[in-house]
């Protein structure tokens, strides 16, 4: 038996040492250089990084505002359209993201809509279903009793939303944000086909590697961007308690 | 309110789905220029069967994925099946496993790349498809992680009580419990492997590009329609994806997405 989970084990394990755990100290060693540091002392640098943060962060609330309704009405459908509607919402998220980047690009180019807020149109786009999907599932599980309870006492449609329905799935609001803000601190094309002058992290840490050869560099602001994303699963995890893998 | 609700969904539906109808639409059209409707024509598509480069590159997405597909299934269910036991160090095991999933996907691929470049190994093929085998190794194994939770041990153990070799009894009785896991896990890996961008335009080597990569290079140059055709082309293997690992399994609704 034991000899089997040993068996089980190691191999993952030794593949996630040499080729994530190594790597990242890699990344480290060369982020604590000279090149690195120089990198992580200019103001540019930071402003970037808030850029990103602001840019993650509307994006997220747009994202949070557009899907709230829209899981709120699948989970309330039969099951047969709900699972359609499931479905549909899904699909995009299967397929390229560069390509529905694409798709979108060649739509608003000739309307000339093309700045920041272009930019944080087509992040909602694109990142739509990450956030309906857990909201779904937390709104679906909302028990129809107590918002019944809550207005059989007298509360209104709207102070029930915010003072039950909200609370309640918040597991599900709480998840659908990180799975979009995380990602979205980290992306580059897309802001690049929409409107390259909105430049992330992602953008930067690009033109480190590719177009100035400073690899230390990229390598300073792709450990500080890890271990803000790291930082927040971290704080995320804490409020929310699982077990297993999933 | 549940009309004005359904409005929206749908308006909300029309957003996701719209610009992809019209760049497909476009692909079709005879017009190199702008979105002016002139007439159908099929010549884009010639054009990119015509194109050697592009044969070469659908070829190197697919090796990146196949090899990467392979190596993910076997790591990701083993790692899905260790987390079964209870044991020391656990939860620290757990949060190895999910980190390929919890970074944005540049911090993968620059760490890889700093690996590759520490250790002077070429960037190559291989070098892409290892890379894409770390983040395609969580995706199984929690996919995997999803199918076992809803298990039986008990079956297990019994075929083990009754004399099977551990070996045995994982043959017959876990294997087939948990193979459409194992079979949607990987063909969301080939998955996200076919769609992958960013780790592979940072740890393939020159010469070994891949279908979204010349995307990628062409849309920075200028949009035509023969972008709009390759892209058509990518969707519709994409779907053809989703539509194999839904017969296999209807676990992995929730999974995927890069």
């Amino acid at each position: 038996m034991k000899g089997r989970f040993l068996a089980l084990l190691l191999p993952p394990t030794a593949w996630l040492a040499v080729f994530l755990l190594l790597p990242t100290a890699v990344l480290a060693a060369a982020a604590f250089s000279a090149d690195g540091l120089q990198a992580l002392g200019r103001a540019e640098t930071w402003l970037l990084f808030w850029r990103s943060f602001w840019i993650a962060a509307v994006s997220t609330a747009a994202c949070l505002a557009v899907s709230y309704p829209v899981a709120y009405f699948i989970a309330g459908c039969a099951p047969k359209r709900r699972n359609l509607l499931l479905f549909l919402v899904v699909l995009p998220f299967w397929t390229n993201l560069l390509v529905r980047t694409y798709a979108l690009k060649f739509c608003l180019d000739p309307l000339g809509w093309s700045d920041t807020g272009a930019v944080i149109f087509a992040i909602v786009q694109n990142f739509l279903p990450f956030m309906i999907l857990p909201l779904y599932g937390s709104i679906e599980k909302l028990p129809r009793r107590l918002l019944e309870a809550s207005q059989d006492l007298g509360a209104s449609p709207a102070r029930t939303f915010w003072k039950v329905t909200v609370p309640l799935t918040m597991p599900g609001i709480a998840a659908g944000c990180i799975l979009v803000f995380i990602p979205v601190l980290g992306i580059f094309a897309l802001p690049e086909f929409i409107h390259e002058p909105t430049r992330m992290i992602g953008g930067q840490i690009n033109l480190y590697f590719m177009k100035l050869s400073n690899a230390k560099a990229g390598a300073a602001l792709t450990l500080v961007l890890m271990t803000l994303t790291i930082t927040l699963t971290w704080v995320y995890s804490r409020f929310k308690k699982s077990e297993g893998l999933v | 309110m549940r009309k004005l609700l359904g409005s929206f969904t749908a308006l909300v539906l029309a957003a996701l789905y719209a610009p992809i109808v019209v760049m497909v639409l476009f692909s079709f059209n005879k017009s190199a220029y702008g979105i002016r409707w002139t007439g159908f024509t099929l010549d884009w598509y010639l054009k990119l069967a015509e194109n050697a480069t592009l044969h070469r590159e659908l070829g190197n997405t697919l090796a990146i994925a196949a090899i990467s597909t392979v190596a993910s299934t076997v790591l990701g269910t083993m790692a899905a099946l260790a987390a079964r036991s209870a044991f020391r160090g656990k939860s620290l095991y757990t949060t190895l496993v999910t980190l390929p999933v919890m970074v944005p996907d540049i911090v993968l691929a620059i760490a890889m790349l700093s690996l590759f470049e520490a250790l002077s190994v070429p960037l190559s093929l291989l070098t892409a498809a290892a890379a894409h085998t770390t983040f395609n190794l969580s995706y199984v194994a929690v996919v995997v992680s999803a199918r076992l939770q809803g298990m039986d041990r008990s079956i297990e153990l019994a075929a083990q009580d009754l004399g099977a070799t551990p070996w045995h009894a994982f043959r017959k009785v876990t294997l087939p419990a948990i193979l459409p896991g194992v079979l949607s896990g990987a063909v969301l890996a080939f998955t996200l492997s076919f769609d992958d961008f960013v780790i592979t335009y940072f740890t393939t080597g020159p010469g070994n590009g891949t279908l979204p990569m010349r995307i990628y290079s062409m849309v920075r140059f200028a949009v035509t329609p023969e972008i709009n055709a390759m892209s058509t082309v990518i969707l519709a293997a994409s779907l053809a994806l989703i539509v194999a690992a839904l017969k296999i399994s209807r676990v992995p609704v929730a999974g995927g997405g890069r």
